[in-house]
């Protein structure tokens, strides 16, 4: 339903350098930051910017074609609601441009459990509470099959927060296409069918399990450990001072943070160093580490 | 599909107080020179508020705070950004808010300069009906002129700055009386109130150039409307 081929665009600061993808029915997540160009992707998906070169395809059109454009659905970091509206009002004005009947906006809004709004003037709402309006628009949207979200869970209504998951894998079961744009690989882990990772415009990896990104880093990998105390978690920072593979390790409470240049190595060393210690942990994740990222709060050993 | 994206515009010309205080103002401000001047019994009342306050101040600070307010105090691209998320065409979105940018100075510049001739006519000053039918018709022309010229305005700069420029542009350039004039509303407005005319226009010729400045500068604020913002 999506497919770039060689797409290349600029507009500062963001630039895509021959980005070639397809996405069909499913949650697709694009693990990166504003920065590396995901913007400005989902932009150009969107038929909101022109690419330099290269072709864009959205459910079988072009993106600025007023048919499709009427069945995409984007939620920005900052989306742009009617600013003079309320939001029943705005869910109604929604309807009557995208071509489709009209609901009821409480209806609409309790599929993210934010139907206390309907009344509030848009003026009125907080980021996460726009954000929240601008999703809940899209996901009960009856015209519309493709779904652009950046940062889903970040400034995000709490009510909603919970949903947004559920409801994502749920539109893309039901045949959408959906991509987010996130930096977060645990949120990207936790929507998402599949995984494209953009660096600096490109895409330089893709995967369908989050895991197997965690090599596809340049920045190496993070394997996180969450030990069932502090005093297992000090045993564990001891064993891993001594391990091969590891470049630094964070101690926070009772999680441990080991970060290498190595995905496969450091996984190894880290499960070497707990059998080691004789320790018990309640839960090993492996990330790959993004640029801009600290490896983890807390004192460093 | 313009209506529904008329709704926008409409409702931020209609909720938003501080628009209508000021532009409340201002109206006070034409109609009670009108009343100042009917109780001096000046000959010429009408004449001089139409052209010395509603045409030179009145009517472009007016119609400055109704293209304001109907782009929500953004600039052209901005103010379509939220119907154009919805997939509603840029272009059409963006001539809907022109669209309702115009009207509104229009409506608003007929109503006051009908009410200024009816306040301040004086004995010189022609027949009464006639005069406010006229006035009208100028304070009309004028404020749909003004209209799209802000809009224009309001396409240039990241928050639609331009839209204070084409303000100062239009006084600057609309208080004389030479060639740079026929650019600018104001002399136009000026001349079809009774003023000096720009270079020696007749009023038929300056109803036309208002006419032309309306549509040239709409539709260059529907061009500059469509374009994208910066994602």
């Amino acid at each position: 339903m999506i497919v770039l081929e060689a797409v290349a665009a600029r507009r500062r600061p963001l630039a895509l350098a021959s980005v070639s993808v397809e996405w069909g029915p499913g949650v697709h997540a694009v693990l990166g930051r504003r920065e590396d160009g995901g913007a400005l992707l989902l932009a150009i998906v969107a038929g909101a910017a022109r690419p330099r070169s290269g072709r864009v395809t959205v459910l079988g059109g072009g993106p600025r074609d007023p048919a499709v454009r009427a069945r995409v659905a984007t939620v920005p970091l900052d989306p742009a609601l009617p600013d003079a509206l309320r939001v029943d009002e705005t869910l109604a004005l929604a309807a009557a441009l995208r071509g489709e009947d009209a609901q009821d906006p409480a209806e609409r809004l309790r599929v993210l459990g934010i139907e206390a709004l309907a009344a509030r003037a848009v003026r009125s709402l907080s980021l996460p509470e726009a954000r929240a309006v601008a999703l809940a628009e899209a996901v009960s949207s009856s015209r519309v099959r493709v779904l652009l979200v950046e940062e889903p869970l970040l400034a995000m209504d709490p009510r909603a927060a919970a949903l947004v998951p559920e409801r994502l894998r749920a539109r893309g079961a039901d045949g959408w296409t959906v991509v987010v744009l996130t930096a977060s690989s645990h949120d990207a882990g936790a929507i998402a069918d599949d995984h494209a990772v953009l660096r600096r415009g490109a895409i330089t990896a893709r995967a369908t399990a989050i895991e197997a990104l965690s090599g596809a880093s340049p920045l190496g990998a993070r394997v996180r450990v969450a030990a069932h105390d502090s005093n297992d978690a000090r045993a564990l920072v001891a064993a891993l001072a001594r391990a091969a593979d590891v470049e630094a390790v964070a101690l926070d409470g009772a999680c441990v943070v080991a970060r290498g240049p190595d995905a496969l190595a450091l996984a190894r060393s880290v499960g070497r160093s707990i059998v080691d210690a004789g320790l018990d942990v309640a839960e090993l994740r492996v990330d790959p580490v993004l640029e801009g990222e600290t490896s983890s709060p807390g004192a460093t050993t | 599909m313009i209506a529904p994206l008329a709704r926008l515009p409409i409702a931020r010309l209609v909720r938003t107080p501080r628009a209508w205080i000021v532009a409340g103002a201002w109206c006070a401000l034409a109609v009670g020179m009108a009343v100042v001047m009917r109780s001096r019994g000046a000959s010429h009342g009408a004449d001089d508020v139409l052209i010395e306050a509603f045409g030179a101040l009145v009517l472009p600070l007016l119609a400055y705070t109704l293209v304001g307010a109907a782009l929500g105090a953004r600039s052209m691209a901005g103010s379509t950004a939220a119907v154009a998320a919805f997939g509603a065409s840029r272009a059409r979105a963006a001539a809907a808010t022109v669209g309702i940018a115009v009207a509104a100075p229009a409506l608003g510049g007929a109503l006051v300069a009908a009410a200024v001739a009816l306040v301040a006519h004086g004995a010189s000053d022609p027949p009464r009906t006639h005069d406010a039918l006229v006035s009208a018709y100028a304070g009309a022309l004028g404020g749909a002129a003004y209209g799209a010229w802000f809009s224009l305005g309001a396409g240039f700069g990241r928050r639609g700055g331009g839209r204070l420029a084409a303000l100062l542009v239009d006084w600057v350039l609309g208080a004389g009386g030479g060639v740079m004039a026929l650019l600018a509303p104001r002399a136009h407005v000026r001349n079809l109130l009774g003023g000096a005319p720009p270079m020696d226009l007749s009023e038929r010729a300056s109803a036309v150039a208002l006419v032309v400045l309306a549509v040239v500068c709409a539709l260059g604020a529907v061009a500059r409307g469509r374009r994208d913002p910066t994602p």
